[in-house]
């Protein structure tokens, strides 16, 4: 038995960790953070070009034909890195779906552009299509103003529309956790035949979904972890009552206990991934059981350490809330907690 | 036992709600639903404000010579105008750091002039005020602080810089602890002085908080010259009048007429989300409930113990506490239930009740930290109210 990342699998995350904390230090996480849209547009091809966007696509498409377990050590690098970039979305639910199309040319194109970083193509599930027609508003779209196109899905086909196509409108929400961004896609009644058919499975669908909510599961451990880390740092320099503040237990036992519920989590992430790799048939329960869990953690988790920088980590300046909102993202797309453990229980006991 | 309000005060419920209906154009309501432009809100704020104290609901047990109602104390009373104002879902009006903590220092340690100039304004929402007590240095260590003020003929001459100083733009007044005795101890040489915010040498800075308001300041000192009758209470009391003011502050952040708004709030969402028919959301619910009626009637007990005149002890030490996590646990809540939207925030399409929500789920945060941490807020459980050891001082470096 040898539970715990292969040495390929360490090289890999310092890797993406010595890129992000070269290339995408937090003062260029602020820049997206504080514009207005949001959108930091190099960090695609920066992503492509580190092999982050291509870890589930084929080596013979331009990607490293890696599996989940890859995927989650990038998610998380990119939670601790709070990297605005919709890491699940774009990097894991895209390219998986479209491995589950039909093959063909256009299909291999698109992975291409996805490995290349060149293409930001966004899903959107369970799609408003109705009798031939592309009709209604989506919400809470991650990316959507700057798709290239939206994969969409419906009973398990897909239909790839490009985003330049009349009668798509987009509006930008604002949301709370500033380094990603989503937005509302309104279809006016586009002819599905203006889309293009990709072929598609349920079964490929449901896959991509539990990988897409262990992304989301990893990037909140990730922010979990930071956030720990830097207030593990300030506990050890801040001093009040002439003491540094880390030596009064009400402060360290924060920190122990904020360690003691996140640690396990990276165990659960790691088998979970594990699992989706081996399509065991646990998948379906601990796909779900992992995000509802990993995200509670680490909601808890920012709550306790925010506390630690005292008036610092009410502010904006301290990084601790990029960490504290992240974490509220993670937990509220693609199903929170007790939707997702309501999920996990209909599969284990049905 | 008698938790029944008696009788006579059946016709100050009427009274209340006689008032409700003659001001009906500028009640403003209590809860999430109430926001917008922020102007707009202030104006309608103040002008409620300034209706209460007509009407003798705020400032009730003020004398009428600075400006307010001059009732006799009466808590029952008060408690018998809260639930009516809470049952109408309407706002009792302006809560801050010059009206809830501030005057009722004043009214204690102040001069009888001191009073009758700032008083009056106060209560009416026209003289606004900030807390001049953290320093970079000084937070649950307060009384490490280090702003100074020397005299110099009748004029205190201060320097220094306080930090986290909520609305210190918006204020026309500060009252702040600083220094007057270097040489006397740690707590001795502290005095509480009132300072206009417009005095020259004072510069404000804004800092922006994680909710994206610019709420907290940086306040720095340069020679600011002040009369030496600004102080409040002695020269050299200032660590007693500005613990007083503290518990006020813990007062106001632990109040539940607002988390029983909240808690409605919360109903109204899961209603319209259907969650209220899961069981899942309705135990979620229900804890809260649980947690809110029985703070409701803890505020009762403590009540009875000020009535007559008795020391609470641990009960009164625990409510800033319980409440302030109560009400971040509420808001929780909410945003759970809006699942995806809940991710929005002010300003956005869609978003809930203005981003009230999201906000003040944080705002609690920060209201667990503020008014003294809740780490300190158990150390001070556990010493005052338990009566256990405090720890051990480290050995001198
Ligand atoms: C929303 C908000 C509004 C505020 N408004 C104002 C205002 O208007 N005016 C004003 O003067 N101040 C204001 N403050 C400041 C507030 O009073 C301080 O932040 C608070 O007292 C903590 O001090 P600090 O920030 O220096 O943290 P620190 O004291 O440095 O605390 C850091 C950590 O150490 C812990 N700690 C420190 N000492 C001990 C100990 N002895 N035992 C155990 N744990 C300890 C704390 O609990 C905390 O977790 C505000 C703060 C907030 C968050």
């Amino acid at each position: 038995m040898d539970f715990g990342l292969t040495q390929p699998q360490e090289l890999l995350r310092d890797s993406i960790a010595r890129f992000l904390a070269q290339d995408v230090g937090i003062e260029r996480v602020r820049r997206a953070m504080d514009s207005e849209s949001g959108r930091d547009e190099a960090i695609h091809g920066q992503l492509g070009d580190q092999g982050i966007t291509g870890l589930l696509i084929d080596m013979d498409l331009g990607g490293s034909e890696l599996g989940m377990q890859e995927a989650a050590i990038a998610a998380q690098e990119l939670g601790r890195a709070a990297a605005p970039v919709n890491f699940h979305s774009a990097y894991v639910l895209a390219p998986l779906l479209l491995a589950g199309a039909d093959a063909g040319d256009r299909r291999s194109a698109l992975l291409e552009g996805i490995a290349e970083g060149r293409s930001l193509i966004t899903p959107i599930l369970d799609a408003p299509i109705d009798d031939g027609r592309i009709d209604g508003a989506v919400l809470y779209v991650p990316d959507a103003p700057w798709s290239d196109a939206f994969l969409l899905e419906s009973g398990g086909s897909l239909h790839l529309l490009d985003a330049s196509i009349p009668g798509i409108d987009i509006e930008p929400l604002e949301t709370v956790d500033d380094t990603r961004r989503v937005a509302e896609v309104t279809f006016s009644g586009i002819d599905l035949g203006a889309a293009e058919s990709l072929g598609g499975s349920a079964d490929s669908t449901r896959r991509a979904v539990h990988a897409a909510r262990i992304a989301l599961a990893a990037d909140a451990l990730g922010a979990a972890q930071k956030g720990l880390h830097i207030s593990v740092e300030y506990a050890k320099e801040r001093k009040q009552f002439e003491r540094i503040i880390g030596s009064f237990q009400a402060v360290k036992h924060i920190c122990a206990e904020v360690l003691a519920e996140v640690d396990p989590v990276q165990s659960l992430l790691w088998h979970t991934a594990d699992a989706w790799d081996g399509e065991s048939d646990e998948i379906d329960h601990l796909a779900p059981l992992l995000k509802a869990h990993a995200t509670e953690v680490a909601s808890t988790a920012v709550t306790m350490t925010t506390q630690v920088f005292g008036g610092m980590g009410f502010t904006h300046e301290c990084d601790m809330h990029i960490f504290y909102k992240r974490a509220g993202y993670d937990r509220q797309m693609m199903g929170n907690p007790t939707a997702l453990r309501e999920q996990a229980a209909a599969v284990m006991y049905a | 036992m008698d938790t029944l309000i008696g009788s006579e005060y059946d016709s100050l419920r009427e009274e209340v709600r006689s008032f409700f209906a003659a001001n009906e154009d500028a009640v403003v309501p209590a809860g999430p639903g109430f926001g917008g432009d922020a102007s707009e809100v202030r104006r309608r704020v103040v002008e409620w404000q300034k209706r209460l104290v007509d009407g003798g609901y705020a400032g009730r047990e003020i004398p009428q010579r600075y400006g307010g109602a001059g009732h006799e104390p009466d808590p029952l009373a008060s408690l018998v105008i809260e639930e009516e104002f809470q049952d109408a879902g309407v706002s009792l009006g302006m809560e801050n750091q010059g009206i809830s903590m501030f005057v009722p220092t004043l009214l204690h340690f102040g001069r009888e002039d001191q009073k009758q100039d700032l008083i009056r304004p106060t209560i009416r929402g026209e003289m606004i005020w900030c807390q001049g007590y953290s320093e970079p240095g000084s937070g649950s260590d307060l009384a490490s602080l280090r702003t100074s003020a020397v005299l110099d003929g009748d004029e205190y001459v201060i320097n220094g810089q306080k930090i986290w100083t909520s609305g210190a733009r918006e204020a026309e007044m500060m009252f702040a602890l600083i220094r007057t005795e270097a040489d006397a101890g740690k707590h001795a040489g502290i005095s509480y002085i009132v300072l206009p915010m417009d005095t020259p040498g004072i510069d404000v800075r804004p800092l922006m908080t994680m909710t994206g308001d610019a709420s907290f300041n940086e306040v720095f000192f340069t020679d600011v010259r002040v009369p030496a009758t600004n102080v409040i209470g002695r020269p050299g009391q200032g660590w007693e009048v500005g613990t007083y003011t503290l518990r006020f502050e813990r007062n106001m952040l632990g109040r539940s007429n607002a988390t029983e708004s909240y808690v409605a709030g919360c109903v109204d969402i899961l209603r319209e989300t259907g969650l209220i028919d899961s069981p899942v959301y309705r135990d979620r619910l229900l804890k809260l409930e649980g947690r809110v009626q029985a703070m409701k009637y803890h505020q009762l007990r403590l009540l009875t113990d000020r009535l007559k005149k008795r020391d609470s002890g641990a009960g009164g030490l625990i409510v800033k506490l319980n409440n302030c996590q109560l009400n971040y646990d509420i808001c929780a809540l909410a945003i759970d239930a809006m699942a995806e939207r809940g991710v929005l925030k002010r300003g956005s399409k869609h978003v809930r009740d203005y981003g009230n929500w999201q906000r003040n789920y944080m705002y609690a945060l920060g209201l667990i930290i503020g008014g003294g941490t809740a780490q300190i807020q158990k150390n001070i459980i556990g010493e005052r109210g338990l009566g256990l050891p405090r720890e051990p001082k480290p050995a001198a470096a």
